[in-house]
């Protein structure tokens, strides 16, 4: 039976973000979890910035040796996809104390997103900062709280200094929450489903693993990527265009969007 | 709150100051044991209450006396004849210090032998001290000012040999403490050209540290544990090595990366400007050398005054010295997640608790240890290839 935190991915979507959910996220979980009161972040500190979008996700699954998975419910990929791994309780929080609550792992959803912790990985690419903003604004605006009842692990965790993640201002962190809550922020940017026509190419769709591609238009990507050109947009070719998108400064979301059309074949 | 954070920012500060300035201290040590400034500092003030400023009368006989002589290896050569020695002046084998009853003592000897007698021939008709002929025997010295001096100390001593001896004393400590005040000022400057080096060294910049802990509530109340544990400890001894250990766990923004400049720059985010790579650091830096000049027993001093004003802001701390607590117990977040049942003053306004009654926080289940998995060293890494399929964020 599926636990209580289904509806995540749909609020998440509906707040305007990248979403993927892990097969069988449904009915993963410690148990069902307790009331959902708040948000605690956190951030993986897996060591390597260029090890890819979410390379801790499977250890957010099936955790480690001496402590089995789901480790927490969201991950936050580089490019801003929230990851769901888990619709019940997760081990993530440990022992600590935030608003009167001190069963974390009980009463908060736990979000690791994806950064160093390292000053290799300073500041926070910006979109993903902006989705975890705008995720823990959807989230508690869902569950009817405040951006009070938002709070770091290093904020949670007892003893003081136990846990230093995540590694920006929880403050600021949640006065942008605040702001999003009240409406005071700009609509979040989406990618276009279409690029628009230029003197030399035609109008393009944006291409996207999932979607129904149209084949000539994902060949002249891959043949552009120097991959076996067979029209089909899978992970291997999402992997390639993310590849492109970071040797290229752009957000490696593996969506060829305007942008990346403009980069990959202008 | 905003009285306590920046009381907590000065502490934090002021623990880094003592760290500093113990590292700068430590060093000064060790080039004092080298070069023995110390030793050419009181050579020099000995040479100059005897009135013998190139070092072949008095105060050569009065450092070959057996009594001093024992103090140091190898023979007296006297130091330069400068009006105040050099910063780092060499003290080669000299003694650091002549207690005064020593120096009392040994004058008092060469009086009574006079001036011309050595050591070797000190056996041969050795006269008897005795007040009269010590007053005798200085009547014929050559050193008129030293003659005057030693027969004041005798005829004021009105005939107690003792109290002759410690006229002699009292005369050489109002000496030392000249010497003393030589090797202070001198020490402060050897110690602010050490305090530079090591800041920049360490890229310790004070305005970068302050605003760090401004904005790092965490951090900030790391520092101030650590810096209230080093208040605690009497012996206010920290070594080098604990100084420069606790100042690396302290996480605060100091050090060089790869990247000199970034590290250098006030804000690593903020584009270059006359300010942020080149003045603030550079005044930043100023400012701990400057700190560190004061040393460590100041800033303890003022670490404890700190505490004292903190603890009467924040009199749940008082308490402390009574029911022996944990430094590491978060007062302030114990405020926090108690709030006052229905306006009662004194604790933090809970923005949400005045909206509606939150459903109460489940209790921890018996047996549920809460565990902690964040954090965890990734065993098997997920490859962008592995990733699920992903939707929305599109129009």
């Amino acid at each position: 039976m599926a636990f209580s935190l289904t509806w995540l991915p749909d609020v998440l979507v509906n707040a305007g973000l990248k979403v993927a959910e892990s097969p069988g996220w449904e009915t993963r979980g410690h148990g069902d979890m307790g009331n959902v009161l708040g948000v605690l972040c956190h951030h993986t500190a897996t060591p390597g910035k260029n090890s890819g979008n979410m390379p801790t996700l499977n250890t957010l699954i099936t955790g480690r040796p001496d402590l089995p998975g789901p480790l927490s419910q969201l991950g936050l990929g580089r490019d801003g996809t929230y990851y769901i791994v888990a619709a019940g309780k997760c081990y993530h929080a440990g022992a600590g104390l935030w608003r009167g609550i001190t069963s974390g792992n009980s009463n908060l959803i736990g979000i690791e997103a994806e950064n160093t912790g390292g000053r290799d990985d300073s500041p926070w690419p910006a979109v993903q900062m902006d989705a975890y903003h705008r995720g823990v604004a959807a989230i508690l605006q869902h569950i009817g709280k405040s951006a009070d009842f938002c709070a770091g692990h290093k904020e949670y965790a007892l003893p003081v200094g136990r846990k230093s993640d995540p590694d920006f201002d929880m403050d600021v962190f949640r006065a942008a929450v605040t702001d999003i809550l009240n409406g005071a922020a700009p609509a979040p940017v989406l990618i276009p489903v279409v690029t628009p026509a230029t003197p030399t190419q035609p109008a393009r769709a944006t291409l996207r693993r999932g979607l129904p591609n149209d084949p000539a238009l994902v060949k002249i990507v891959q043949t552009k990527l120097g991959l076996t050109a067979d029209g089909d947009f899978g992970p291997n070719t999402e992997a390639a265009v993310r590849a492109f998108q970071s040797q290229h400064g752009a957000v490696p979301d593996g969506i060829v969007g305007p942008q990346t059309w403009l980069m990959i074949d202008p | 709150m905003f009285g306590s954070n920046i009381l907590e920012i000065a502490i934090g500060i002021i623990f880094v100051f003592i760290l500093v300035s113990t590292i700068c201290t430590a060093i000064r040590e060790g080039i004092e044991a080298k070069l023995k400034t110390r030793a050419a500092y009181l050579e020099q003030g000995i040479r100059q209450l005897l009135h013998d400023t190139d070092g072949t009368g008095l105060a050569k006989a009065l450092y070959e006396h057996p009594l001093i002589y024992g103090l140091f290896n190898g023979g007296y050569t006297a130091g330069k004849q400068n009006k105040s020695p050099d910063l780092l002046a060499k003290g080669s084998n000299l003694p650091s210090y002549i207690p005064s009853k020593t120096f009392a003592a040994a004058l008092m000897d060469i009086a009574a032998q006079g001036v011309t007698t050595n050591a070797t021939d000190a056996t041969t008709g050795a006269p008897v001290i005795t007040l009269d002929a010590i007053r005798k025997n200085v009547t014929e010295m050559q050193n008129p000012e030293i003659r005057r001096v030693l027969l004041y100390a005798i005829d004021t001593a009105k005939g107690d040999l003792n109290k002759a001896q410690a006229n002699i004393e009292d005369w050489y400590n109002s000496g030392m403490d000249r010497v003393s005040g030589w090797y202070k000022r001198s020490t402060q400057w050897v110690i602010l050209w050490i305090a530079l080096v090591v800041t920049i060294a360490l890229n310790v910049n004070t305005i970068k540290i302050v605003k760090y802990l401004a904005k790092n509530d965490t951090q900030r109340k790391m520092l101030v544990a650590s810096a209230e544990a080093a208040a605690k400890d009497t012996s206010k001894q920290i070594g080098y090595q604990a100084a420069q250990t606790q100042l690396d766990a302290q996480n605060l923004p100091i050090g060089w990366d790869n990247d000199c400049l970034t590290s250098a720059k006030m804000d690593p985010a903020a584009p270059n400007s006359f300010w942020n790579t080149f003045m603030g650091p550079l005044l930043g830096w100023l400012i701990t050398a400057f700190a560190a000049t004061l040393g460590a027993p100041f800033w303890f001093d003022m670490l404890n005054k700190v505490m004292v004003v903190r603890s009467t802001i924040k009199p749940n701390e008082k308490s402390g010295e009574g029911a022996p607590k944990d430094s590491q117990t978060p007062q302030v977040i114990t405020i926090n997640t108690n709030p006052p049942p229905t306006g009662g003053g004194g604790g933090i306004t809970d923005a949400t608790a005045d909206q509606n009654p939150p459903p109460p926080p489940d209790p921890p289940a018996p047996g549920d240890t809460e565990p902690d998995g964040c954090g965890v060293t990734s065993t098997d890494l997920t490859g962008d290839q592995g990733l699920p399929e992903s939707k929305g964020g599109m129009i």
